[in-house]
């Protein structure tokens, strides 16, 4: 009996370990495709296809994305530069919404909290956004625009008010206060304290957000200067699209030089390349957060 | 202590509030009223209006906000102050010239002319659907603002151009006056022609006997440059007399140029069946590849990069002038032919006029002056140049008198060639070409020399009675259509019997009805 649930365990584990080298393989995949597209030469892309070694070994596409590293450099720093204060201010406001939420001595924090809810359920829609955005913020080619709109994510604000709730016990509050602590001093020395986790996962969501966005760009940036890291690319290799599509009868002709599959993919490389690297280092605290994030309590 | 942390997170708060407003409190020039009332530059008179010769009031300094497709060229900032410097010495006003990026364009449009922003001049074409936007009313009728802010353009576009744009009897935007040709043709691989002593693929028959030629001697070469099944339309353009330069007439019908009042479904027709048959031989025969629906790649790369021999749509004059230069730097050795459709059909139609064109849209805030700006951007040759081909001696210069020469190359300079897609603003006597176009120009030539006037482009259709069924048909046109385009049905005959049921079902034939009902009242409406 005893040996029958340990080889089933063992098979069990073999299985799963099987299943996940697999998947995680796949995932690799895609992304060696891209670094060897980067090292193909054009012509053999488009001739051969995409092949995981490169039939025809070429430099030009990093050659054309390091032709003009300047814009590159520029729409790197605009993202880091809107991925850090957003996040930092972020989560400042996220979790003194969240803190304040829920203490159980806020009279109006059921009102409150259904105000925030109520936003993830009904929304304006685009237009309505965009002219509120555009005409009455004046907020259009401005580096705020970028920052503003994911300052304060609902869904973040209930999971850090949750969190908060299953992480500091109510006894704190009330033990703190007999000692002469004020709330400012509760939230600074106590909430933020014992809620590190939770934090730490809502600042990932937030900065992975704002480094993945390209939206805010594409509707609100007129100023190439101004452009997220992202957006560059994705406008890159939707200029490509956008001729391939138009059909002829359109007669549209493009003066720019427009990037090729090599090039594409070199920039891709340069674009996910540091996000990469530095993944490994963080994951631990997204894994360990989101889990004790999960307990909804 | 206490005190002291509460002061720390204090300053922090400040700190970070203060940051916020500084990168959202800057109010750029464009959001400030551009109005300046204070500003009476003494431009050696002291009078408070100025006016300028053709009498529009130029009194007050403003800002005009322009705005175009696609992406904005990297001199686009020198440019912009040139132009100014003009602009202000003329007509006291300033531009900002945006460009919405090729991202989303079609939304983006959608929303500038939606969301209310003060907007001077916009890109106006059939593709971008002017004559929608131009029936809901969202630009300005320029009827009696021409003769009053832009006398000289109001002459110089032709009578039957400004007739041609009108919808509902109003003018709503300023066509541009060049005369192009978009019309497609066969490229195909002259060399190899040669080569294995083939006809020239002029005709369905010799085009087969190139095609099967090519797959017999050349078994690692594509015949048919093709994706999503496009070369039905082409088939059309080859084989009829169709009304339309390019692309079918939509939802299936059937319009000839010579009888046009006379219209018929082509889906389901005797005729459609007979092109299906054909297609499937051609799959059997393996002229594309089997996953053609899925391929991505345009058949113009894959024409240009020489994977295929033959490419049936999208090579247009000016595209296939530029499939031959790649070819001519890739492969010097290789030589293409082509036939445009144009001498199968017998006559050439060149762009309807709206294919080209500036709009004022409702909301600006300065007509007279946007209007009095875009006519110097046409007639005057300095702001032309300027935003046409860039800084002469600095990102171009001219050759022999008369042809453009850009000055680097492509990767280098800031300001290539109609940089700003300037496609509306072209104007005939200015015109620089490459060297290379010379081609395009004799092909534009022996066009002029059969051409009629396009009567299909400028059809305003008004899609809103058949939205719902429009979604539905196309969805089945996608999943029952394509794959008898493609030949990957056995059963040629039932594969039709079934998609007809389908859409019929979709209610293909009330969109048909429809259709051919404001079709008639169009042709009714140009007299035709």
């Amino acid at each position: 009996m005893k040996d029958n649930q340990a080889g089933m365990s063992l098979s069990f584990k073999i299985i799963s370990y099987v299943i996940i080298s697999f998947l995680s393989l796949a995932c690799l995949f895609p992304f060696l495709l891209m670094i060897s597209g980067s090292l193909t030469s054009n012509e053999s892309i488009i001739r051969d296809g995409f092949h995981l070694i490169p039939q025809v070994f070429s430099l030009e596409g990093y050659n054309m994305v390091f032709t003009f590293p300047d814009q590159l450099i520029k729409a790197y720093s605009v993202t880091i530069f809107v991925t850090v204060v957003g996040t930092v201010t972020g989560l400042f406001l996220i979790t003194m919404a969240g803190y304040v939420l829920q203490r159980k001595d806020f009279k109006y924090r059921n009102k409150f909290s259904f105000f925030i809810y109520f936003t993830t359920l009904f929304g304006g829609g685009l237009v309505p956004w965009y002219i509120m955005i555009t005409n009455y913020f004046n907020l259009g080619d401005t580096y705020a625009v970028l920052i503003l709109p994911g300052l304060m994510t609902p869904f973040l604000i209930i999971l850090m008010k949750n969190f908060i709730k299953s992480a500091v016990p109510d006894e704190l509050f009330d033990s703190a206060k007999i000692d002469g602590a004020n709330d400012f001093r509760i939230y600074y020395s106590i909430v933020l304290k014992l809620s590190m986790p939770g934090i730490a996962t809502v600042g990932l969501f937030l900065a992975l957000s704002y480094w993945n966005d390209w939206f805010l760009s594409s509707l609100f940036i007129n100023d190439s200067s101004k452009y997220q890291l992202q957006y560059y690319l994705y406008n890159m290799i939707n200029t490509m699209l956008f001729v391939s599509q138009m059909s002829s009868g359109t007669g549209v002709t493009l003066a720019q030089e427009i990037p090729t599959e090599s090039t594409k993919m070199a920039m891709a490389i340069v674009v996910t390349g540091p996000i990469v690297f530095l993944y490994p280092f963080i994951q631990r605290y997204f894994v360990k957060g989101l889990t004790v994030g999960a307990v909804k309590g | 202590m206490g005190k002291r942390r509460l002061l720390t997170l204090c300053t922090v708060t400040l700190l970070t509030a203060s940051m916020l407003a500084g990168c959202g409190g800057t109010k750029t020039e464009a959001e400030k009223p551009s109005v300046d009332k204070s500003q009476t530059k003494d431009n050696g008179d002291n009078s408070t209006t100025t006016t300028t010769a053709n009498g529009i009031d130029t009194s007050e300094k403003v800002e005009l906000q322009f705005y175009m497709l696609g992406e904005a060229p990297k001199d686009l900032p020198t440019i912009q102050e040139e132009i100014n410097k003009l602009a202000l010495a003329d007509l006291n006003a300033t531009v900002k010239f945006n460009f919405t990026t090729w991202t989303d364009w079609s939304q983006k449009y959608k929303l500038l002319l939606s969301s209310g922003q003060p907007i001077d001049l916009i890109f106006t074409a059939d593709w971008t659907e002017y004559q929608s936007y131009a029936k809901k009313g969202a630009f300005l009728p320029l009827d009696e603002l021409l003769p009053k802010a832009a006398p000289k353009l109001n002459e110089f576009v032709p009578k039957d151009m400004w007739e041609a744009v009108k919808i509902d009897k109003k003018i709503y935007t300023v066509p541009a006056t060049w005369k192009e040709y978009v019309t497609e043709g066969i490229a195909y691989r002259e060399d190899l022609r040669k080569k294995y002593n083939l006809p020239k693929p002029e005709s369905i028959e010799t085009l087969e006997q190139y095609l099967d030629g090519i797959r017999k001697n050349e078994p690692n070469l594509l015949p048919l440059a093709d994706n999503q099944g496009y070369h039905t339309s082409s088939v059309r353009q080859l084989t009829t007399k169709t009304v339309n330069s390019s692309n079918t007439v939509p939802y299936g019908l059937n319009i000839m140029y010579d009888k046009p009042r006379d219209v018929t479904s082509y889906w389901g027709s005797p005729q459609h069946l007979a092109d299906l048959k054909m297609y499937k031989t051609w799959a059997d025969k393996g002229y594309w590849p089997k996953n053609v629906l899925n391929i991505k790649d345009s058949g113009h790369d894959v024409f240009a990069n020489g994977k295929a021999a033959a490419i049936l749509g999208s090579e247009n004059p000016n595209r296939y002038n530029d499939s031959v230069i790649k070819i001519k730097s890739l492969h010097p050795d290789w030589e293409l032919g082509y036939f445009p459709y144009p001498n199968a059909k017998g006559f050439a139609q060149p762009v309807h006029p709206i294919h080209n064109g500036f709009a004022i849209p409702r909301t600006s805030k300065h007509p007279e002056r946007a209007l009095a700006f875009y006519e110097k951007m046409v007639t005057d040759k300095r702001y032309n140049w300027l935003t046409q081909y860039g800084i002469e001696g600095k990102n171009f210069e001219v050759e022999d008198g008369k042809y453009y020469k850009m000055l680097g190359d492509a990767q280098s300079n800031g300001f290539p060639r109609e940089g700003m897609q300037g496609w509306a603003w072209r104007n005939p006597e200015f015109m620089l070409f490459d060297k290379s176009f010379d081609a395009v120009l004799t092909m534009f030539s022996e066009f002029d020399k059969i051409a009629k006037p396009d009567i299909f482009q400028g059809f305003p259709e008004d899609w809103s009675p058949y939205q719902a069924e429009k979604a539905a048909v196309e969805q089945v046109e996608k999943q029952y259509l394509y794959p008898l385009n493609v030949g990957l049905v056995e059963d040629v005959e039932g594969g039709l019997k079934l998609f007809m049921e389908k859409a019929k079902q979709a209610g293909l034939d009330k969109i048909q009805e429809e259709y051919t009902k404001q079709w008639l009242k169009y042709l009714d409406d140009i007299g035709q």
